[in-house]
């Protein structure tokens, strides 16, 4: 059997020097192949003794089972390797750019509206729009602008040419709008194009308000003052958001004030955007006059309510830096791209 | 509005100084905006008396000057002002001294000439911008004093915005009285003790609007020295409340009006023919004012007239044939109170905006004529001297005003916080309403100056800016009872922005008015036109969202923008039966190459499909999009064969189309293409149903087809779809082949069909049977081939 053993020993000899499946395979022909070598060694058992014919056959069974093993395990670890190599192959650079569109972005104003609205929302506000070209008794008349009087000479109205209309100069319309709508109790806000005839840095002839509205049982300067506050602190993301109210004049609120809120540049130090004065005008409100709740046919006895108006420019001039108010309308697409 | 500290500590004197003033009226509602220093430093700024000037012997504008300026010695000082000359006094600034502009003035040499300082303009001392020379002080000034002193000394000037209710601020004695109320003190008032009349003199006065003019006074002066100049303390008054001085008498009447709030008018009285007649103008009279205008006027203006002619618009400005000027003995002071609705608007429809009218417009004190007069003739007698004759008064029998009930349960219902009665009380007796009890609260008779008390609220709001808006607490108010409808069939707009943002389209916000020629050009109408349009160019409300994103453009392409892709959502406004439609829409505008430029794509230009591809995906959204019709209609901006109306179960939803080449070209923009739809329908979805998806195996088919060119995808799908029948589960277009092979008037057509039957496996042969009744229908219908 030493032939056998020196066969066994260079088919392993030939299995793992073998280095592709395809002669991995020749190997296994060769030995175990219909007409391998240890397949012939089985069929010339036929020669032998039968006594030594059952020893003879295990042994060369033996042989078989062991190349044949050694075969797979060699097998195994070809393909492995021949899987790793072409994997390999494959490789991509990773750091390519991927294809297809870059996401555009939603303009600066939509973003602060959402949010203003967002908040609301979540006091139970609904919104509202209203038209852009108004007529006198809803941006006037209602609420409580005499004719003539300085007040609504200050507001800078655009007028129609061929019509007796304006483009309304704040979104307090929509207020007198929804009161005769709904009536009272009533709680919405009204986001929106304005208009008035004015162009420097620090105004454009269109800007956008927010208009918010509360009419109810019981309501006082407060509740104004508590809503207010808890929406301040929510938009700009500070809990210690101090607020103060300074007397103002709005011809439909009364008492009226204007609030101003600790500079959140300098927290009151004194800094350019607060002109060293430490405050921040944010917004006008107040209770809404008793001449406005009846011109929307809700008494004032019963009723009370607070209304309050926003510029929305102004808040993305304190929240995102835009201090020069005409870039909001200009549309360059490399300004307008930093709001995504 | 302008106020000098000093000033008003005459009036009141509380224990702070003017930045807490400031902070405190500022709480009040009387906004101060800034508190800054009266006087620049005027370091080592002297009062000098030049006492001879010598040319420069080697320059030709320049002058040797003696001047005493307190050391004793004389300075010899070079100066180059034209108005210089031995006698007058100006102000010097001493070797060592600085400019407010930071230069040291130091003894040198100016032409080989000693120069021990400078005499100084009021330009040089930032005092004004006057270049008129040297800042000539008056004769009596005492040389060697600081400029500083004989300037009144140190000062705060408050600017002050006052809001347009409260007319009754804008005078010294009107801050004073808030700070009365403030620091609950009483208030100094000038003298305005009548003065004698040594003259009889009077004008008849004859008040023919008394709706206009409640209450006039007038009085006769005499004798003025015409000589006299108007005082450095006075000038220097109304420099500091930024009032420039023109003459003694001028200069008087309006230091009165700074101080007390209450205008007044002094006429030449020699221009005066008859008497003093108040009426409203007779229309197309005319009148040449002071600052050189000379308005057409008609029945709405009031005006001061004599017996002759208009002698000036009444509270806003006099005229010049009557004006008080040099040499000016005799004058006519005239004191009135006009109605603000008298006097509103007149000054902004004539283009004159003047101190007076600003004044009047907002109200002045019903009772402060002979107050005003009283201290103007007092100042007179004091600076010009002259003989005063009786003071005239018209006057309307004053109604009583009704007193206003103000509720002790009302003011803390409204303020939320409870203000105890004394102090209630005080306050309102300090803004000089003193209330009256009542069973539940006070009555209060407004005072002639506040013409905004009106409501119990506004009595509130008094009360609670004194008492301090800042001492009410923060509460809130209970959430609310009811919860406003949220219909689930409707789009949230928010949707359609994202998904736009989704496909690299930048969200832009245009002005809603535009330029009438490029929107003519671009919808081939004309606009709403505004009636006071901010520029040529923005003068129209716009009908289409088009005119904004083209102009948005052009703006983008002239800063190297090539790839532009935006949209916009907003009202339109258009004429429809004789009304006005404010429309929302929604618009895009996309030009340059489809996508940033990338290595796994092709760079080509964005087409009608891709933006087409845009607009189905907003469409689908709402679910929409299989009712969509798109077919082939002119517009003017659009290419004539590149351009589609939209539909939509009948209604018309929009556009969408290339921008016309033509337009373009004269634009100068490269070529855009473009969608405008109305919102409204797009927002309108449906309520999602489910169905159940079909559990048996999908078969693919292709089909190709050739057919004329004039045979649409939209006939071909249609078709199909028809004779295919339920099966058919997916329909889609997946090439289009022009060239060899193919007639040049047809193109082939590939249609993928999935083929799914929802109750059993599809056989092959079932399969077969629908291509073949598709192939069959195509070829009848649309004169289809079918290759193979």
């Amino acid at each position: 059997m030493q032939h056998l053993d020196d066969l066994i020993r260079e088919a392993h000899r030939r299995i793992d020097t073998s280095t592709t499946l395809v002669a991995l395979n020749d190997v296994r022909v060769h030995y175990l192949g219909r007409k391998g070598v240890l397949t012939e060694q089985l069929k010339s058992l036929g020669a032998l003794p039968a006594a030594e014919r059952a020893g003879a056959g295990q042994y060369i069974n033996d042989a078989k089972r062991l190349v044949n093993e050694a075969l797979d395990r060699r097998k195994q670890v070809l393909e492995q390797t021949e899987l790793d190599a072409k994997l390999t192959a494959q490789a991509l650079d990773i750091t390519l750019p991927g294809r297809g569109h870059e996401p555009g972005g939603l303009h600066p104003v939509t973003r602060l509206l959402a949010r203003v609205q967002a908040l609301f929302e979540r006091m139970g506000f609904r919104m509202e729009t209203g038209p852009e070209i108004e007529d006198e008794f809803h941006n006037f008349d209602a609420l409580n602008f005499k004719l003539d009087h300085p007040a609504r000479a200050a507001m800078d109205t655009f007028y129609l040419r061929d019509w007796p209309l304006l483009l309304r100069t704040h979104t307090s319309p929509v207020q007198i709008r929804a009161m005769l709508a709904y009536g009272a109790p009533i709680r919405v806000i009204a986001p929106g194009r304005t208009f008035r005839h004015d162009s420097d840095v620090t105004h454009t002839p269109m800007f956008h308000q927010v208009e918010g509205l509360l009419v109810d049982e019981g309501v006082s300067m407060a509740h104004l003052r508590g809503t207010l506050s808890l929406f301040l602190q929510h938009f700009f993301e500070r809990d210690d958001l101090q607020l103060r109210f300074r007397p103002s004049y709005f011809p439909f609120v009364e008492p009226g004030a204007e609030v101003d809120i600790r500079c959140i540049f300098c927290d009151g130090g004194g800094c350019r955007i607060c002109k060293q004065g430490g405050w921040l005008e944010v917004l006008g409100c107040g209770l809404v006059h008793p001449n406005v709740l009846r011109a929307c046919k809700i008494n004032p006895e019963r009723y009370t309510g607070w209304a309050f108006g926003l510029g929305v420019e102004r808040l993305g001039m304190l929240r995102y830096g835009i201090s020069d108010m005409r870039m909001n309308f200009e549309n360059d697409i490399r300004f307008l791209q930093q709001f995504r | 509005m302008k106020i000098s500290e000093n000033w008003l500590r005459e009036f009141i004197n509380p224990a702070a100084d003017a930045h807490a003033l400031a902070e405190r009226l500022t709480l009040a509602g009387i906004e101060v905006t800034s508190v800054t220093d009266a006087l620049p430093p005027l370091d080592r700024v002297m009062v000098g008396e030049v006492k001879s000037v010598l040319p420069h012997p080697d320059a030709d504008k320049l002058n040797i000057c003696q001047v005493e300026a307190g050391s004793g010695r004389l300075l010899q000082i070079v100066c180059g002002a034209p108005n210089v000359h031995a006698g007058i006094k100006a102000p010097v600034i001493l070797p060592g001294g600085r400019l407010p502009d930071g230069s040291e003035i130091r003894k040198a040499k100016l032409r080989g000439m000693e120069s021990e300082g400078m005499l100084c303009s009021a330009h040089e001392l930032a005092l004004t911008d006057d270049h008129l020379g040297l800042m000539v002080l008056p004769a009596d000034t005492p040389v060697g004093k600081t400029l500083t002193a004989v300037l009144g000394g140190a000062d705060k000037i408050m600017e002050i915005e006052v809001t347009p209710n409260r007319g009754d601020c804008l005078s010294v004695l009107g801050i004073a009285r808030e700070l009365g109320a403030l620091y609950d003190q009483d208030l100094k008032i000038p003298d305005a003790k009548p003065i004698a009349a040594v003259i009889k003199d009077m004008l008849p006065v004859k008040v023919e609007a008394p709706e206009g003019c409640r209450a006039f006074a007038g009085r006769i002066i005499r004798d003025l020295n015409s000589r006299a100049t108007t005082p450095l303390w006075l000038c220097e008054r109304l420099r500091r409340s930024g009032v420039r001085p023109i003459h003694p008498v001028v200069d008087i009447t309006q230091y009165v009006m700074l101080e007390l709030g209450q205008p007044m008018h002094a006429y030449d009285c020699t221009h005066i023919e008859g008497g003093i007649v108040v009426r409203w103008a007779r229309t197309g009279e005319r009148i040449k004012l002071l600052e050189g205008s000379e308005p057409e006027l008609d029945k709405n203006v009031l005006v001061i007239a004599d017996h002759r002619r208009v002698l000036g618009l009444a509270g806003i400005m006099g005229g010049s044939g009557s004006a008080v000027q040099d040499g000016t003995v005799d004058i006519y002071l005239e004191c009135a109170w006009f109605s603000p609705t008298a006097i509103s608007g007149r000054s902004r429809r004539l283009g004159l905006q003047t101190e007076a009218g600003y004044r009047f417009e907002r109200g002045v004190d019903l009772q402060g004529q002979l107050r005003a007069m009283e201290r103007a003739t007092r100042l007179l007698m004091e600076i010009t001297g002259g003989k005063p004759g009786p003071v005239t008064v018209m006057e309307e029998p004053r109604r009583q005003p009704s007193p206003v009930r103000l509720r002790r349960a009302r003011l803390e219902k409204l303020l939320g916080i409870a203000v105890p009665g004394n102090d209630v009380v005080r306050i309102l007796s300090r803004l000089g309403m003193p209330p009256q009890a009542a069973a539940d609260g006070w009555d209060v008779v407004p005072p002639g100056y506040r013409f905004d008390i009106e409501v119990e609220e506004d009595l509130v709001e008094e009360v609670g800016r004194i008492h301090g808006y800042n001492l009410i607490p923060s509460l809130q108010y209970p959430g609310s009872a009811s919860m406003a409808l949220l219909p689930e069939k409707r789009l949230d707009m928010r949707r359609l922005q994202e998904t736009l943002v989704q496909r690299g389209y930048q969200e832009v916000i245009t002005y809603s008015f535009v330029d009438p020629e490029l929107q003519r050009r671009l919808t081939g109408q004309q606009g709403i036109a505004l009636a006071n349009p901010i520029a040529a160019d923005l003068a129209e409300m716009r009908l289409s969202l088009w005119v904004g994103l083209v102009q948005t453009l052009r703006y983008n392409r002239n800063r190297q923008q090539a790839r532009v892709r935006i949209f916009e959502t907003g009202l339109r406004f258009i004429l429809e039966h004789n009304d006005i439609k404010q429309e929302n829409v929604i618009a895009g505008l996309i030009t340059g190459p489809q996508y940033p430029l990338q290595w796994g794509l092709p760079d080509r230009p964005a087409d009608f499909a891709d933006l087409k591809g845009d607009v189905e995906a907003l469409l689908a959204l709402s679910g929409n999009l299989e009712r969509l019709e798109v077919l082939p209609a002119p517009h003017p901006a659009l290419h004539p064969s590149q351009s589609a109306q939209l539909w939509l179960e009948g209604t018309d939803l929009g556009w969408l189309g290339v921008l016309h080449p033509q337009i373009a070209k004269i634009l100068d923009i490269p070529s855009a293409v473009v969608f405008e739809l109305k919102l409204e329908p797009l927002l309108m979805g449906r309520l999602p149903h489910s169905r159940e998806v079909s559990r048996f195996p999908p078969i693919r088919r292709d089909l190709a087809v050739v057919v004329d060119e004039t045979v649409t995808a939209a006939q071909l799908l249609q078709a199909a779809r028809a004779s295919g029948g339920a099966v058919v589960q997916d329909l889609r277009i997946f090439d289009i082949y022009r060239g060899p092979g193919i007639d040049s008037r047809r193109k082939s057509v590939a249609l993928g069909l999935i083929l799914q039957d929802s109750s059993r496996t599809l056989t092959n042969e079932a399969a077969d049977a629908v291509m073949a009744q598709v192939a069959e229908r195509l070829r009848c219908e649309l004169g289809a081939t079918i290759r193979d």
